[in-house]
């Protein structure tokens, strides 16, 4: 659907024209995402990666732009997408009356406060960027499994956020501050503490009355289908070891100068309910920056880097309930104390750690493991994946899943459209120290042959109804108008509850819906 | 291969130091939209390949805004197997096939090409008016210096400076004189595949004919097109070595004495076409073995271009041992250094997108500290210079060969008569 040319010119009027395009080229590139030809298969469309075509691309640089274009799209009742990063299927239109917002020229950290632990960031700033300037300060920040290259805006606002280093950073609904958000009519509304009258600041993501912030993202994000947010404090964290940090060599055979004061553990707990004793036993001692279970398959995955070199992990690949705990201290003291800590704990539980005996891996992991990178290894295998499941609940509740999957996940493994991991590939981590867990189940899949994407689709929706028979909570990808008529009559009508706040917050249903929910009634 | 699309447009991620110098790609950083990046122009491979899009002025635009440093390759093949380069390449390649490029003054300099063997213009037999009148050629040396277009033409500088050492050295070389002719790299990279098989089967029929053991250039466009691009369509026997890899053997064996100190501070610009692109593909006659459904491996594992081969540490040895120099280095370098912004056409159709680029890398080299930036590319130089002269930058710009030369102990003065001189 093409933009009229007199709306074109007014948008070009309030970002500049070469900040606006409606070019076939630009757009149909836009119509691009990882994961989008599941996605459409799930919804009765054919199964190819693309969305619908967006009218426009506007690049605003700043909140001022976005308000006036979100109010023009009001005016001339144009959906719009917002998207930072970009990364999956999220970030695209789902009608052919959508314009998107890249919002990639709003890209300044604003602030690194390192005395009170935050930093506020545009949409634009990838979690390296903010995480290399907070090493500055000894400080790192949470970013999530997909990766150093994403958006902490979008991950704190928007997404999930589930991250390897979760046990000491948390998760992304649980790290954000302040909040500068332009509504779906163009409004500006501060939260918290950015949005005082005097002295106002981003210390803090509550005011007085009641939080937005659950309103804001709640459990996974509403993906640009409340509005859109242009800037966002999140908090810091001490960096766990020392910031110095050197590589040698070329790249990816990089030797990394591993810190004084970092060591790995992977043991076998040999069974999922051993499992949940020896991580909830680990975590209340808090001392681990990961604390992770993977499958075996999954464990060779980090430690390699490409899918002939898992070939010699066999010592790793055959443990059959691993789990990876990474400690790291900034002084000798701390870590002594955290070593004797892991040394008793093993000795308790009766547990030996492979690493320095049966396997050693390159210096590369702990650089990776530092920098929020491990999770992008899952594409080694099949050059694609993506994650059923998706709890947030106790270690209890994460493991039945990943237990009770396992007989569904093998008959879409024998169907052969899905990658083997013998039906165990989740990762489940700690968040912090143990308070509450997350797994998510790691489903290898081939986006480039039909089968395996029409499986995969298929997979992702048993899963949702398998998960909802078997009480196994809510999965990460609940979006969508169906999704969420589907999951809501079973946990207590949220879904009626989302769709006020839609329609409160977006009467016009300008900004698009296709991935939160749409403010019309269910039928 | 899942394409997500964002990891081509940094610099690999635990490379990163700073946020301002974070990215990979000039085009993406300057023309800001998805498909100016590596991964955004594989979409539009594949929009173009399933018929979404047509060629287009638009599509020609966007594909050519793109120096093919090579960037986006590395980063992406830190964990994956793309080949975004490649795919680039072969974008170009279909564009030309189906008449929807090169630019039009891409095709203005293949013309000039054809017509009088340089991409300048000019005429043939001035291809060696740079050449000092003290500098003899020997027509039986073993070692030929090739000294392409840009040097014969433009950097006179960099061709006197490397026939100078060459000289100093008592090496004896010759050079092809008239019989030499563009390389073809600045045609290969806008995808006129077939221009390009005539200038690599010309110059190679002559240099084959002559016994050359070695041949040697100070141009990384010219070495990097020998040197990787030449074996994919025709296999040669003569060893190929960038002036900076000559030089530096030259140093280590003793033939060349570093005696006169330059008190400069020096950081170094790798070229692309010296640094992650001028690695060779190497033969692969594996079996792709299905492990189970989905799952193949290669057997033996397929060598990845990664660019870990390409020639680093000559330059820096040099630099190293310029007494009373001292070199420092910019965030992005080597495999992961940052484009100067001249490549594969761009100087010539974009040039205002080449001059914000240099002005990029200006600005990364003056936050070291340095006084001075250092490359080995006639390309790089002219962009460079170019940037530094436009963005007002308080730095010098010299090819590593001109600091060679000074430090053998020719006054800089001396050296800039001599250019003019022979200018």
């Amino acid at each position: 659907m093409v933009l009229e040319k007199e709306i074109l010119k007014k948008f070009q009027d309030i970002v500049g024209s070469k900040n606006v395009n409606d070019g076939e080229v630009i757009t149909n590139a836009y119509s691009y995402n990882w994961c989008m030809e599941y996605v459409n298969y799930m919804e009765d469309k054919e199964p190819i990666p693309f969305s619908p075509i967006p009218k426009a691309v506007i690049l605003p640089s700043s909140t001022e732009e976005v308000q006036e274009v979100v109010k023009l799209c009001n005016k001339y009742r144009i959906q719009f997408k917002a998207q930072s990063t970009g990364l999956g299927p999220w970030n695209q239109p789902s009608t052919e009356n959508s314009i998107i917002l890249d919002l990639r020229r709003m890209n300044k950290i604003i602030k690194i406060d390192d005395k009170n632990l935050y930093a506020v960031v545009e949409p634009y700033v990838s979690g390296a960027q903010l995480q290399v300037e907070a090493m500055k300060y000894d400080l790192t920040v949470h970013m999530p499994g997909a990766g150093p290259q994403v958006s902490p805006l979008a991950s704190a606002t928007s997404m999930n956020g589930p991250g390897f280093t979760s046990p000491h950073t948390g998760h992304s609904a649980r790290n954000v501050l302040g909040v500068e958000w332009v509504l779906p009519n163009g409004e500006v509304l501060k939260l918290g503490s950015a949005g005082l009258k005097n002295h106002s600041d981003w210390y803090n993501g509550d005011g007085p009355g009641p939080s937005l912030r659950g309103i804001m993202r709640g459990w996974a994000g509403a993906k640009s289908g409340i509005g859109v947010f242009t800037k966002v404090a999140v908090k810091l964290f001490p960096y766990p070891c020392s910031t110095e940090f050197k590589l040698q060599g070329y790249s990816p055979n990089y030797n990394f100068d591993i810190p004084d004061f970092m060591r790995l553990y992977v043991m076998d707990c040999g069974s999922y309910k051993y499992l949940k004793k020896v991580i909830l036993r680990i975590e209340e001692e808090e001392i681990s920056f990961m604390c992770s279970h993977l499958s075996g398959y999954g464990l060779t995955a980090i430690f390699s880097h490409s899918v002939e070199s898992m070939m010699d992990k066999m010592p790793i690949a055959s443990l059959k309930t691993p789990l990876v705990v990474l400690i790291a201290a900034r002084t000798k003291y701390e870590f002594n104390y955290k070593q004797k800590v892991m040394e008793i704990l093993l000795d308790e539980l009766n547990l030996k750690n492979i690493i320095g005996t049966k396997y050693t891996p390159n210096s590369i992991f702990y650089a990776e493991a530092l920098r929020s990178n491990l999770g992008l290894h899952g594409f080694i295998v099949t050059g694609g994946f993506q994650s059923a499941k998706g709890q947030c609940d106790t270690v209890k509740t994460c493991l039945r899943t990943t237990k009770k999957s396992i007989p569904l996940k093998k008959k879409y493994i024998k169907k052969g459209v899905i990658g083997n991991d013998f039906g165990e590939g989740v990762w489940m981590t700690s968040y912090e120290s143990g308070h509450y867990f997350h797994v998510e189940s790691i489903t290898l899949f081939d986006q480039t042959d039909e089968e395996s994407v029409k499986g995969m689709g298929e997979f992702m929706e048993d899963n949702y109804q398998f998960d909802l028979v078997k009480h196994l909570g809510a999965p990460f990808f609940v979006e969508g108008d169906r999704m969420h008529n589907m999951f809501g009559p079973y946990m207590m009508n949220y879904h009626k509850w989302l769709r006020k706040i839609k329609k409160a917050f977006d009467p016009n249903e300008i900004a698009d819906s296709g991935f939160y929910i749409s403010a019309k009634s269910e039928n | 291969m899942a394409l997500l699309s964002e990891k081509c447009k940094w610099i690999p991620q635990v490379q990163i130091k700073s946020q301002k110098y974070a990215t990979a790609c000039p085009s993406i950083d300057i023309y800001n939209y998805h498909p100016y990046s590596g991964g955004g122009r594989i979409i539009l491979a594949l929009l173009l390949e399933t018929g979404r899009i047509e060629p287009s002025e638009e599509l020609r635009e966007i594909v050519y805004k793109c120096t093919e440093c090579g960037s986006c390759a590395v980063s992406c093949k830190f964990l994956n197997t793309l080949e975004p380069l490649e795919i680039i390449m072969k974008l170009r390649e279909k564009l030309v096939e189906l008449g929807g490029g090169p630019m039009p003054k891409q095709q203005e300099y293949i013309e000039a090409a054809n017509k009088v063997n340089n991409p300048y213009n000019e005429p043939h037999e001035k291809r060696l008016a740079w050449l000092p009148k003290d500098i003899r050629l020997d027509p039986d040396a073993k070692v030929l210096y090739f000294v392409g277009c840009t040097s014969s033409y433009r950097r006179q500088e960099m061709a006197i400076a490397a026939a100078r050492i060459l000289k100093a050295a008592g090496i004896p070389f010759n050079i092809l004189q008239d019989e030499e002719f563009c390389c073809g790299s600045p045609i290969l990279r806008t995808g006129d595949v077939k221009t390009f098989k005539k200038f690599l089967n010309k110059n190679l029929d002559v240099i084959e004919s002559k016994g050359i053991d070695t041949v040697i250039f100070s141009c990384a466009g010219c070495y990097d097109t020998f040197k990787v691009d030449y074996p994919l369509y025709r296999e040669y026997t003569f060893r190929v070595l960038h002036t900076v890899e000559f030089f530096d053997e030259l140093l280590d064996t003793g033939k060349l004495k570093l005696i006169k100190e330059i008190p400069i501070t020096v950081t170094y610009h790798d070229p692309c076409h010296l640094g992650r692109n001028a690695e060779r593909y190497k033969d692969w006659d594996g079996d792709i073995v299905n492990l189970m459904p989905l799952v193949s491996i290669n057997i033996p594992p397929k060598p990845k271009r990664t660019g870990s081969n390409g020639i680093y540490e000559p330059p820096r040895n040099i630099l190293k041992k310029i007494p009373g120099l001292k070199f420092v280095e910019m965030e992005r370098i080597k495999e992961y250094a940052y484009c100067c912004g001249a490549g594969a056409g761009v100087k010539s159709a974009f040039p205002e997108f080449a001059l914000q680029t240099a002005k990029i890398r200006i600005e990364e080299a003056e936050d070291t500290g340095a006084d001075t930036l250092v490359s080995a590319c006639p390309f790089c130089s002219t962009n460079l210079q170019d940037g530094i002269e436009e963005s007002g930058a308080n730095l010098k710009y010299y090819d590593i060969s001109e600091l060679i030369l000074m430090s053998l102990g020719l006054e800089p003065e001396k050296l800039k008569e001599i250019t003019k001189e022979v200018v």
